[in-house]
């Protein structure tokens, strides 16, 4: 009921050191099948070369501090009575927050002593302006300790979780105070819902840590999104195409174009040096982003394929780098990058941003684009099927066809701007094959959920991933002042204006 | 994959800032902020000044032209005077008071903040009050913000009276908490201080934008129907109106919603001074493309002779930008009827008719420049700092943003170390 495993857990049941191996053997391109191969585990002639895209994905400090809040004891009537084992469930509940710290690798400030009076409160409110923590989790053991948690979300100057175990709370605690900006509240007996909260803390400091590359136009500049705190470094367009055209085909870039292609489901277009070329582009990717400092990138691959100046489109290499949590976006667009970080640093998986297009006789949406990951149920499992295609527009290179399994949830995800998220749930129908229809590799016919009418879908680019995550993202968002949006659940009448 | 159409809402809005500060224990004789230090720049100098320079036998030469900026973005110039020189006007800033001289030509340096910020710096003394304005580029995406701090320290040990005017360009607009100059937001005013300049009879005093011609009303109806003024990225839209204290009038408020066609997805609050707010969802009421009117029965409730008029956005709802297309005033005893208000019969009985986001709209405040005033006690400090529009930029919309002066600064910092450090 309460164990203390999350439904996102994904990596979180790796050791860093699993999980390490686990990213550089998908890195190396060697376990797209499902299975892991031990042929990764071959000793290979260190090459100077070779950048290791787990240490591309940020690694920020997080810092936490907590603290539980009780009453004087003995306790005597009034919720959670007297019969309420405090030791015990303090006990478990340093335990479980010990755990998730050392899983999502959080470094805990954490009281040793129940605040049980003003005076601790004042105290421990001082500590926290001085240490200045990314967020601040507070434990409810009595139902009056709201108090102090309001006292906190006013004045801490910094995110609040609370996590109210049943039998410290009525609705009206809740009801208000769990939906204000900066605050998350878990009235339930749930932890792995507090190790969201965590997740969530975790998530913010990654997207500060990032240093995205814009790789488009001829500009170098530098600048921070508001309230995401991510780096944006523009860099000209030129840059990664002149950087491809020197790229040796190495030994890393023949094993990662040999185990793309041996995994596949099936290989439709693709030749022998689509595949190198694809290849390339993955290790020109990371090269650029080691030499850059970079942590997730977004480039202009239209533009550069329609200009003609490499031989393939970088599909193939992002599927990769997708899947190993290393954020590689679609025809420049910012927003569209940022929501794959999303994606990626709060819940631990892939997805694919989309162009929307409406199946007005099934009432379906089609969600399709030339880039998706195959690790849809997190970094860390086994990924789904695929097939190596070419990309549809160009009929160059390779695009992958990743196969979603069909009848599951998936949740459409995409920041307007750093202000404005729209989220949205669907289910999966069917995955569409080009031919017949048109369009990108990776076509996904989905059931929206809440949508009367598929028209009426809200955004562009919108990142598909797997799962429903609508709650955990509305939280992520509340704690962070995003403000969030979804699709009209009932259809237009009449005429709609542009 | 085709790309993207726009983003329907414009970029965020930062926070300006104010802080004040009591006197220091130990004023220093030149008002000099923490973590500034002077540098060495390249500018061009001219005799007069050269010489100036020679004679104070300063390092760091003055009354120059400083420019700074932010990792590949284009620069802002600081003149001899102190002002900035933006692509879209120039910002000054003038101390005013009883007993207050004018000010001598400010000394303009560049400076570093934080030993790596490139900023530029002027100090001017108007008698017993120094002037110190610092300004530096923020690297905000996506073009950047320049940040102006002014900052007054009474030197002389006494009480005094101060106004301090940011001048600007006459065709400007003065809105609640930005500059706005056709459309675009040139300047992000200071928070927790209101401007102190006077008022003209009625006007908006809010951050919305007026969109002329943006409603298609289906039906024939007054023609203020077609144009708004819309609280981009949830901004209230707040109207004032000049009234005789605790005066009672009845307020129509016109909507006419053109961009949704399903309802739900704009709904808005009504708030009129004195009266029940009232919630209106346009389309459900009324559908898409029709015109529709609320009456409301107003009050200068508080007593202060202004008649507050505002529409916000409902809480939750998916479209947070609030639109008004109409605003009539007619007197307490005058029962309006609202048929006729929207066919436009009633205009001329009406006290005020405004066509919102038309051509009868008006700011609150006359441009040209935002006043501030101040009681500086002996020694005491004022800071106000201002976000001011770089080469390219707006300022982002307010409300929507959660920069802070502290955080531009911040961020300025660790862009300008990474990017040294390439």
């Amino acid at each position: 009921m309460n164990a203390p495993h999350t439904h996102h857990q994904c990596s979180g049941c790796l050791s860093r050191r699993q999980c390490l191996q686990v990213l550089s053997t998908a890195a190396a391109g060697l376990a797209l099948s499902g299975e892991f191969f031990p042929a990764l585990a071959k000793a290979r002639k260190p090459d100077p070369d070779f950048v290791d895209p787990a240490a591309l994905r940020p690694h920020p400090k997080v810092r936490v501090d907590a603290a539980i809040l009780q009453q004087p004891r003995p306790y005597w009537l009034g919720w959670p009575g007297t019969t309420y084992e405090l030791d015990r469930h303090q006990r478990e509940y340093r335990a479980w927050l010990a755990q998730s710290c050392q899983r999502l690798a959080l470094q805990l400030h954490e009281e040793e002593k129940p605040i049980e009076d003003e005076s601790g409160m004042t105290a421990f409110l001082k500590g926290v302006k001085e240490r200045k923590p990314d967020a601040v989790l507070v434990i409810l053991q009595h139902m009056s300790g709201w108090g102090w948690a309001n006292r906190l979300a006013k004045e801490a100057g910094v995110p609040l979780l609370v996590f109210s175990p049943i039998g410290t709370s009525f609705t009206g605690h809740v009801a208000g105070f769990s939906r204000q900006p900066g605050v998350y509240v878990v009235s339930s007996l749930e932890w792995p819902a507090v190790e969201d909260g965590l997740r969530m803390v975790r998530a913010k400091r990654m997207f500060e840590e990032t240093r995205l590359l814009w790789i488009r136009g001829d500009q170098r500049n530098e600048t921070v999104l508001d309230r995401l705190g991510t780096k944006v470094r523009a860099i000209p367009r030129r840059t990664f195409n002149e950087l491809f055209d020197r790229m040796p085909v190495n030994e890393e870039v023949k094993e990662v174009a040999s185990s793309f292609r041996k995994h596949a489901k099936r290989v439709v277009e693709p030749t022998w040096q689509d595949s190198l070329n694809s290849a390339r582009a993955y290790t020109t990717a990371k090269r650029l982003l080691a030499d850059e400092q970079a942590n997730a990138l977004s480039m202009d691959c239209l533009g550069m394929v329609g200009a003609k100046l490499v031989p393939t489109p970088p599909c193939g290499g992002w599927t990769l780098l997708q899947d190993v949590g290393v954020t590689c976006g679609c025809e420049a667009d910012l927003f569209g990058a940022t929501s794959l970080m999303l994606t990626s640093y709060l819940l631990d998986r892939p997805g694919y941003m989309n162009d929307p297009v409406a199946e007005t006789v099934k009432n379906l949406l089609i969600t399709a684009h030339c880039t998706s990951g195959t690790r849809l149920y997190g970094f860390a499992q086994k990924p789904v099927p695929y097939i190596l295609r070419s990309h549809s527009e160009s009929a160059l290179g390779i695009s992958v066809q990743v196969l979603w399994p069909v009848g599951a949830t998936v949740s459409l995800i995409r920041f307007s701007d750093t202000n404005q998220l729209i989220i949205d749930t669907g289910t999966v129908v069917s995955n569409v094959n080009t031919p017949p229809a048109g369009g990108c590799r990776t076509s996904l016919e989905i059931r929206m959920h809440n949508v009367e009418d598929c028209r009426d879908v809200l955004g562009f680019h919108q990142v598909v991933t797997l799962g429903d995550h609508r709650r955990v993202v509305e939280a992520f968002c509340q704690l962070y002042g995003i403000n969030v949006i979804h699709s009209p659940e009932h259809a237009a009448r009449g005429k709609a204006s542009a | 994959m085709s790309h993207a159409p726009a983003d329907r809402h414009p970029s965020p809005p930062p926070a300006p800032g104010r802080t004040c500060s009591p006197p220091p224990q130990h004023p220093l004789p030149a008002p000099r902020a923490a973590g500034l230090r002077a540098t060495h720049r390249q500018a061009w100098l001219g005799p007069c000044r050269l010489a100036g320079v020679l004679a104070l036998g300063l390092a760091a030469p003055l009354w120059a032209e400083v420019s700074f900026t932010s990792p590949g973005l284009p620069p802002t110039q600081m003149d001899d005077q102190g002002r900035l020189l933006e692509d879209w006007g120039a910002v000054a800033v003038k101390l005013t008071g009883a007993g207050l001289p004018a000010a001598p030509p400010p000394a303009v340096q560049s400076v570093k903040l934080d030993g790596i910020i490139p900023a530029a710096q002027a100090r001017s003394q108007y008698g017993p009050v120094a002037v110190t304005l610092t300004a530096f580029r923020a690297p905000a995406w996506p073009a950047g913000l320049d940040v102006l701090n002014v900052r007054l320290t009474e030197t002389a040990g006494q009480q005094t009276s101060a106004k301090l005017s940011l001048l600007l360009p006459d065709t400007v607009h003065l809105g609640l908490k930005t500059v706005t100059l056709g459309g675009r937001a040139v300047v992000g005013l200071p928070t927790g201080i209101k401007v102190s300049q006077a008022m003209r009879e009625w006007g908006w005093a809010d951050d919305a934008l007026a969109m002329p011609g943006w409603a298609t009303p289906a039906v024939e109806c007054d023609p203020a129907f077609r144009n708004i003024r819309a609280g981009m990225g949830g901004v209230p839209i707040l109207y004032r109106f000049k009234v005789e204290p605790k005066a009672r009038l009845n307020v129509v408020l016109g909507f006419c919603e053109s961009y949704w066609a399903q309802a739900g997805q704009r709904p808005v609050v009504c708030r009129v001074e004195g009266a029940p707010p009232q919630e209106l969802d346009p389309v459900a009421r009324w559908g898409q493309h029709q015109p529709g009117a609320l009456l409301f029965a107003a009050r200068d409730e508080n007593g202060d002779g202004l008649l507050d008029v505002a529409v916000l956005p409902k809480l939750g709802a998916p479209d947070q930008n609030p639109i008004l297309n109409v605003i009539w005033l007619f007197p307490a005893d005058t029962q309006p009827n609202l048929e006729q208000a929207i066919a436009g019969r009633l205009n001329g009985a009406a006290l005020r008719y405004v066509d919102v986001g038309g051509s009868n709209d008006q700011s609150l405040y006359a441009g040209g420049q935002a006043e501030y005033a101040f009681q500086l006690p002996p020694g005491g400090t004022e800071e106000l700092t201002f976000l001011v529009a770089c080469p390219g930029a707006s300022v982002p919309l307010p409300d929507r943003a959660a920069w802070t002066p502290e955080k531009l600064r911040q961020s300025a910092a660790q862009v300008w170390r990474q990017w040294q450090a390439r």
